[in-house]
């Protein structure tokens, strides 16, 4: 095992005191000479024609300085692929969902321009609208775009090995039905963008987003301006967890008031906006078919899932597969049948959600639990006679190369004493366990790789230049620690140029937790071509070989024999008098299978590499109120190598109050006819400090072979195994499964009672 | 639209005086970020629910998105950009950085200055009180567990 300075070590974070500070600037934050304040006017109706829109008052209203509609954008339709392409920026024919980008005003005030928006007149013609699945897909539905028939946005099919033979020597066999309804990523941070354009016609914008580059290319095609000219700035990011992966419309609306009132704008949205017009989570219907052996060994397993997806593909194809990826991964199964249905409703657009997929990864785990209680197995040894291992193929033909499920499965039962308390429990406390396993990024097309830069100074310190984005986990930080380690530098000679598509070169952005495993091994790259050249001169300097050199404490000296040294700025001094190019550069693309595609061809290497994570959670069901004390949460997950301990901890215990506490208890959208009920921060409860429980968290390492120094994916498997955990200790108190999520209390009152009445 | 009435009023920020000529209707967090350019106070939901606007008023830590600017008028005023004092961090700044209790940090602020007002009443906190004092402030990345160990990492200091 290597030695490291930097890595593996808690050290601050190198962007945490700015915004300790209150000097971090956040998209809104931001205040531009002659700035005006662009506001959104949004469909009353969940599926209507517009007839007309009158623009001529707004316009006339002293104070307004720019009006848009869809004329001013044009017909351009954005999908994340090309067979997905269906949702225009402003509608020019329909609006499919309440809430839906109609027309835009930027005036010199809020009240102007609120004023403006109401003086917008929109001729609508009503139609009929779908709210549910089943009434989408049903023969002779209101159908919300012509290329969609029965409203079937997506299907995925994958089928591998004989389900038939699988569930005929199976010992056991169970059918359950599992949902939940949409849920939102509430991030701290409302979405707010700012644009301005310059004389040349280059535009600088700054949103919250998860990767520059992927906003930048949307924008230059619907501008209609080449790439060097859409300059994507770098802003702090209050969190993303999957929710600012794609251009939104008020980047491009913003963008368009900005270019016609020849003044920036900035358009900031309420939290209510914030959980209706920018995406949410799917709600799913999951039917799983489970055949086992005696032993508890699955033989067989069919999933049908269907997603309600809202109005629009957004991430789609990806959003419909991943829920099956991430257990076809953390779970062995041979013979396996997956049929996943994306359906289009009349309501908001939904996407892909660090915690994707409850009602699918809670139901492959509570009919685990519950096909090991038939067969006298308890669901921990489960877990371990199905756990993926490394050298394993998935089912859809990735290898695994790296793998310490196990692992993390023995120690997180050691950890919570998962033996003393399971079954041994007093009435209505109970323990539960889930596994997930999460990709480190998936096939991005063009936008697969990551590149980095390294500039050198003659005081011997560097500038790192990489497209790689910081949503608030932490990037910023591993970027920095890696450069400086690989040089023998200390984060304080490292400056960070990154996230701005005017310098920053391709990069994935941050999918998936890829931006570690894909841009960090850039990075490392660049570094290393840096430190090659170093070498070379140092070498030349002191007649020894390049191989035998070490680069530490801003010095490069011979490994053998520390005194024969110089300082790294000396090398850089002599590289500058000679004309010998210094810099670095480094690019990383994964290997994976170009051919893979999420439709036509989901087969095939996925991700270069996969983490694994195991939760245990111990719970207190109060029978007569059915809220849920949670005692304890255990956290285990296979992180490849820990670049920062404490960096991942907090990964671990964000996922734990997301995807168990919030996502398990409280977190739901409510409806009325396309409606959202509890688009507000005091209708929508995500987990407050009193609500947590404590936390342990367990770091496994296996060093994955290709993950910079081991590194991969930290933090999302163990967000999604905490919702099963809950789920399964909720279901192990209570006695009784619980397959429609979240376990509010009126469900757990209900089940009781229940159960009650069956005992009778 | 009819132009409201406008009221001047005196504002004492960060041990600074400043003239504010505001509408009635404005709240403290936009006099604060739009005319002072305060930006460290953010506003995360505009109903007194995530804690995000929290500054000190007379050392209570209030929603300053639920405030009336011109009900302001001589009392004292603490934003998050008034605790770091020479450009050394206050310690409870410090203390969120020292034990990773700032991820994305859009809540940070708001947290930071919820924590300075219960060690300010309560020096030494136990855990429980932490948890209760800061569960006014919403942080969706966390999970807590860093920002209360923050905190208590202060407790029984200063005594």
């Amino acid at each position: 095992m290597e030695k490291f300075t930097l890595l593996g070590k808690n050290r601050k974070r190198v962007d945490t005191a700015a915004k300790a500070t209150g000097e971090a600037l956040f998209s809104a934050d931001l205040s531009l000479p002659r700035m005006l304040v662009g506001k959104v006017l949004r469909s009353p109706h969940p599926h209507a024609r517009i007839l007309a829109i009158d623009t001529s008052k707004a316009e006339k209203l002293p104070g307004v300085k720019a009006v848009i509609t869809a004329k001013d954008i044009g017909g351009d339709k954005w999908g994340v692929f090309r067979y997905t392409q269906d949702q225009q920026f402003l509608p020019t024919e329909k609006v499919r969902y309440v809430g839906e980008e109609v027309a835009a005003v930027a005036a010199v005030d809020e009240d102007t321009a609120l004023e403006a928006l109401a003086l917008i007149d929109v001729q609508y013609e009503v139609l009929p609208s779908v709210f549910t699945m089943a009434d989408a897909m049903a023969d002779g539905a209101p159908q919300l775009h012509d290329a969609y028939p029965n409203n079937i946005n997506v299907r995925v099919k994958i089928d591998v090995g004989d389900i038939e033979k699988g569930f005929n020597e199976s010992y056991l066999v169970r059918e359950d039905l599992f949902s939940a309804p949409e849920d939102t990523y509430c991030q701290a941070e409302p979405y707010a963008v700012a644009a301005q354009f310059d004389q040349a016609g280059n535009i600088e914008i700054w949103m919250p987003n998860a990767g520059p580059h992927m906003k930048a290319k949307p924008l230059a095609n619907v501008l209609k301006i080449p790439l060097n000219k859409v300059r994507v700035r770098k802003i702090t990011i209050g969190g993303a967890f999957g929710g600012r992966s794609e251009i939104s419309p008020a980047d491009v609306i913003c963008a368009f008031l900005a270019r016609k009132a020849r003044r920036p704008v900035k358009i900031v949205y309420s939290r209510e906006e914030n959980t209706v017009a920018t995406r949410q989570a799917h709600a799913l219907v999951t039917r799983i078919k489970t055949g086992v052996d005696r032993e508890g060994k699955v033989l067989a397993r069919e999933i049908i899932c269907h997603m309600d997806g809202g109005a629009y593909s957004s991430t789609g194809p990806i959003a419909t597969s991943v829920p099956f990826l991430c257990m076809e991964q953390a779970y062995r199964m041979d013979n396996v049948r997956f049929t996943g249905y994306r359906i289009l409703t009349n309501k908001p657009i939904r996407g892909m959600f660090r915690v994707h997929g409850r009602a699918f990864a809670c139901g492959v785990d509570v009919q685990l639990d519950r096909m090991g209680e038939e067969l006298g197995i308890d669901p921990l040894t489960m877990r371990l006679r199905n756990a993926r291992q490394a050298g394993d193929y998935t089912p859809t033909r990735s290898y695994v190369a790296s793998c310490g499920l196990t692992e993390a499965i023995i120690r997180v039962g050691e950890k919570s004493g998962w033996k003393e308390k399971f079954g041994k429990l007093p009435p209505y406390h109970g323990i539960g366990i889930g596994c997930n396993s999460v990709q480190t990024g998936f096939p991005m097309g063009i936008r697969g790789g990551s590149q980095a830069f390294i500039k050198l100074n003659e005081d011997g310190g560097i500038t790192v230049i990489t497209g790689i984005v910081d949503n608030g986990q932490g990037n910023d930080n591993m970027v920095v620690q890696i450069a400086a380690e690989e040089l023998g530098l200390t984060p304080d000679d490292v400056q960070l140029i990154s996230a701005d598509t005017e310098v920053t070169p391709s990069d994935p952005g941050s999918y998936s937790m890829c931006e570690t495993f894909i841009g960090g091994n850039a990075v490392r790259l660049a570094a290393r071509d840096v430190k090659r050249k170093l070498f070379r001169i140092a070498a030349g300097e002191f007649g020894t070989g390049e191989d035998e050199l070490t680069a530490r404490d801003r010095k490069i000296f011979v490994t053998k024999n520390p005194e024969i040294s110089m300082s790294i700025a000396k090398a850089v001094r002599i590289a500058l008098s000679r004309n010998e190019s210094i810099s670095g550069e480094g690019s990383y693309w994964p290997d994976v299978d170009a051919k893979r595609e999420w439709v036509k061809n989901p087969y095939g290497q996925l991700s270069e590499a996969f983490s694994f994570g195991a939760v245990i959670v111990e719970v207190k069901v109060d029978p007569e109120t059915g809220q849920v004390e949670v005692l304890e949460a255990t956290a285990a997950q296979d992180v490849g190598f820990a670049l920062h301990p404490q960096v991942i901890e907090g990964q671990f215990e964000g996922g734990i109050a997301m995807g168990g506490q919030g996502g398990m208890l409280t977190e739901f959208l409510q409806w009325h006819e396309g409606r959202v009920l509890n688009p507000s921060q005091s209708g929508y409860l995500v987990p407050l400090a009193i609500d947590m429980p404590k936390i342990n968290s367990i770091i496994v390492e296996t060093i994955d072979p290709k993950g910079p120094y081991g590194a991969k994916e930290a933090g999302m498997s163990v967000a999604m195994s905490a919702a099963q955990a809950y789920c399964g200790a909720i279901s192990n108190a209570v006695g009784v499964s619980f397959h429609d999520y979240p376990i509010t209390p009126d469900k757990i009152v209900k089940a009781i009672e229940e159960k009650k009445k069956t005992k009778k | 639209m009819k132009k409201m009435k406008r009221y001047s009023l005196t504002l004492t920020v960060n041990n600074e005086t400043h003239a504010v000529v505001t509408p009635p209707n404005r709240t403290l967090l936009e006099v604060l970020r739009d005319d002072l350019h305060l930006t460290g106070t953010k506003e995360g939901c505009g109903e007194g629910a995530c804690g995000s606007c929290t500054v000190l008023v007379d050392g209570q830590p209030v929603r300053s998105c639920l405030t009336l600017a011109v009900a302001m008028e001589g009392r004292t005023i603490t934003t998050i950009e008034g605790l770091a004092q020479g450009g050394r961090l206050h310690p409870i700044q410090a203390a969120f950085v020292e034990h990773h209790a700032i991820q994305c940090g859009f809540c940070s602020p708001g947290m930071i200055l919820a924590a300075y007002a219960l060690l300010n009443e309560n020096p030494n906190p136990g855990e429980a009180e932490i948890r209760r004092a800061i569960s006014g402030n919403v942080c969706r990345c966390t999970g807590y567990a860093k920002i209360v160990k923050a905190v208590q990492s202060l407790a029984g200091e200063g005594r």
